[in-house]
């Protein structure tokens, strides 16, 4: 008896001491990036184009860049994803195409993320002739975060009730109503959550934008499509590890990462917000 | 003419023969009770009426299915339009997460109607036949999913009645709710025969015996009896059907 309960202790500890230290782990990441990048943010950091070889001046440039290449890939891997998971989810559920595609899924989210950026460089940038551009790079970043996005929609409408469906289709609904009006609403916050997450992926990748779109130094914003951005991941590790002047520039990096991390936070703590808002509303209307 | 004519069914789930031989025919507003143990195939038959089994893959029929005169499985019938004449409720309410008004009109929707006036007559007319209106009257801009469990039912009745179906097939429509929801499913059936051809699925005996004219048991994918249902219930011809709705079995 007096075993038994010891060993029930012991794995109760254990088990409460490793989940105790996932926090800490992130406290300390969190800690370490704030507490030495925080000095370097101010309106001028955030608004300005790098200067003095990157080791004054802001990272403006690279803000707006990470965003373009955000709403770019998004625009390239949400229809094509959310397409494809419906298709796979409502349509094909049990053929042979359907798990032949979700196989090549999951080998393509295991595919490293620097081939994606060769691969986009060969693709994109040379034999489609986008050259290094924010085009490529969306394409390449896309391509990246769609076995990520296809999965999410097929999870999410895998946990709706086929009663639903059956409810709708004994109404005189055909499949696209009934997926229309009835399945992908209820999947909606789900949906959303996972898109937003894959967001935050695509924000913080730098192979995949290496090749494709990512500038060096370039303090003026794009024009168009055509024309190269940079984008912070690659700035925090080009001033980390090839700026002029390493050491000087070494709190811009930290100032760099601080950006970087609040904008995938707050990018997750948005998609809990929809989530929730949209969860409300379903139930409601 | 006969509301529903089977006529030599056959159904299979891949190798499993599930339905064999089934013939069975359905005055217009009759209430026919399908009883027998589970997985005697009287879910399976309620589910060819509407074409439901066509969304499960590796299903095969053989037979013919008339409702009104028209095969329903003859080529070019467009299920949708099918489903329009026989509705169904299900074993579980399964109302929309939408308010209870545009659950109830969610059917004239999807079927092209955008009147507003009719829809909301037609919604209202459907909530009162299914007994619910009392309770709902004042809150038909809520969520359907803030309803009981009986009220969603009643509800989902409301929502079949709205697209003016012939025929009403219940899957077991009673078996998940409390005593007296149940009892208020019964009344309503009874009421509702005065419009419609209805077919209910039960392991409940005395709904069967309360609600049904006729009561057809089913076995192992046989029809074994088929008959009135005062003579099912009192002086069954077969005696599996006596074992069974004497409870010695089942």
């Amino acid at each position: 008896m007096q075993s038994k309960r010891i060993s029930q202790a012991i794995a109760f500890t254990l088990f409460k001491l490793m989940s105790y230290a996932v926090i800490v782990i992130l406290v300390l990441i969190l800690g370490f990036i704030i507490s030495r990048g925080i000095g370097v943010i101010n309106w001028e950091f955030l608004t300005a184009a790098p200067e003095e070889g990157m080791t004054k001046g802001g990272i403006f440039p690279a803000i707006v860049g990470t965003f373009y290449l955000i709403i770019g890939s998004s625009l390239f891997s949400f229809p094509i994803g959310i397409m494809s998971g419906i298709y796979m989810n409502e349509y094909a559920t049990d053929n042979k195409l359907a798990s032949f595609i979700r196989i090549m899924t999951n080998n393509l989210s295991g595919v490293p993320s620097v081939v994606f950026g060769l691969f986009g460089m060969a693709l994109f940038v040379n034999t489609l002739g986008f050259g290094d551009s924010i085009l490529a790079g969306s394409l390449t970043l896309g391509l990246l975060s769609l076995p990520l996005v296809i999965r999410t929609t097929e999870e999410s409408l895998k946990a709706i009730d086929n009663s639903f469906r059956e409810g709708s289709l004994a109404l005189g609904a055909t499949k696209l109503q009934t997926i229309q009006k009835v399945v992908l609403p209820m999947a909606f916050p789900n949906i959303i959550t996972g898109l937003i997450l894959s967001i935050g992926r695509v924000s913080g990748e730098t192979a995949p934008i290496l090749f494709t779109v990512a500038a060096y130094f370039l303090p003026k914003l794009p024009n168009s499509i055509f024309d190269q951005v940079m984008a912070l991941p690659y700035h925090l590790y080009v001033i980390s590890t090839s700026g002029t002047d390493i050491e000087s520039s070494r709190a811009m990096a930290y100032g760099t990462a601080f950006v970087l991390i609040s904008i995938i936070l707050i990018i997750n703590i948005l998609a809990s917000v929809l989530r929730n808002y949209f969860a409300k509303k379903v139930k409601m209307n | 003419m006969l509301t529903i004519d089977a006529k030599n069914v056959d159904f299979y789930y891949s190798e499993f023969h599930a339905l064999k031989n089934i013939n069975l025919e359905v005055e217009k507003n009759k209430v026919v009770a399908l009883i027998g143990p589970s997985g005697c195939g009287k879910s399976t038959f309620l589910r060819l009426l509407n074409r439901m089994n066509d969304l499960i893959d590796g299903t095969r029929m053989t037979g013919s299915v008339l409702i009104e005169g028209k095969d329903i499985y003859a080529p070019g019938i467009r299920v949708d339009e099918l489903r329009k004449e026989v509705g169904m409720v299900f074993q579980k309410p399964n109302p929309f997460p939408k308010s209870i008004f545009e659950n109830v009109a969610y059917g004239l929707r999807v079927n092209g109607i955008s009147d507003k006036n009719f829809i909301e007559e037609r919604v209202v007319q459907s909530i009162k036949s299914a007994a619910l209106w009392d309770e709902v009257k004042d809150k038909l801009n809520k969520s359907a999913f803030a309803l009981s469990g009986g009220q969603q039912q009643r509800l989902c009745i409301a929502r079949t009645l709205a697209i003016s179906p012939k025929v009403v097939l219940m899957d077991e429509p009673a078996s998940a709710l409390d005593p007296i929801s149940t009892a208020k499913i019964e009344e309503l059936i009874y009421e509702l025969k005065k419009d419609y051809t209805i077919m209910i699925v039960t392991h409940n005996m005395q709904q069967a015996s309360r609600v049904s004219d006729k009561t057809a048991y089913f076995y192992l994918g046989e029809m074994i009896e088929y008959d009135d249902t005062i003579k099912i219930f009192t002086n069954p011809k077969e005696l599996s059907t006596q074992n069974y709705i004497t409870g010695r079995f089942g």
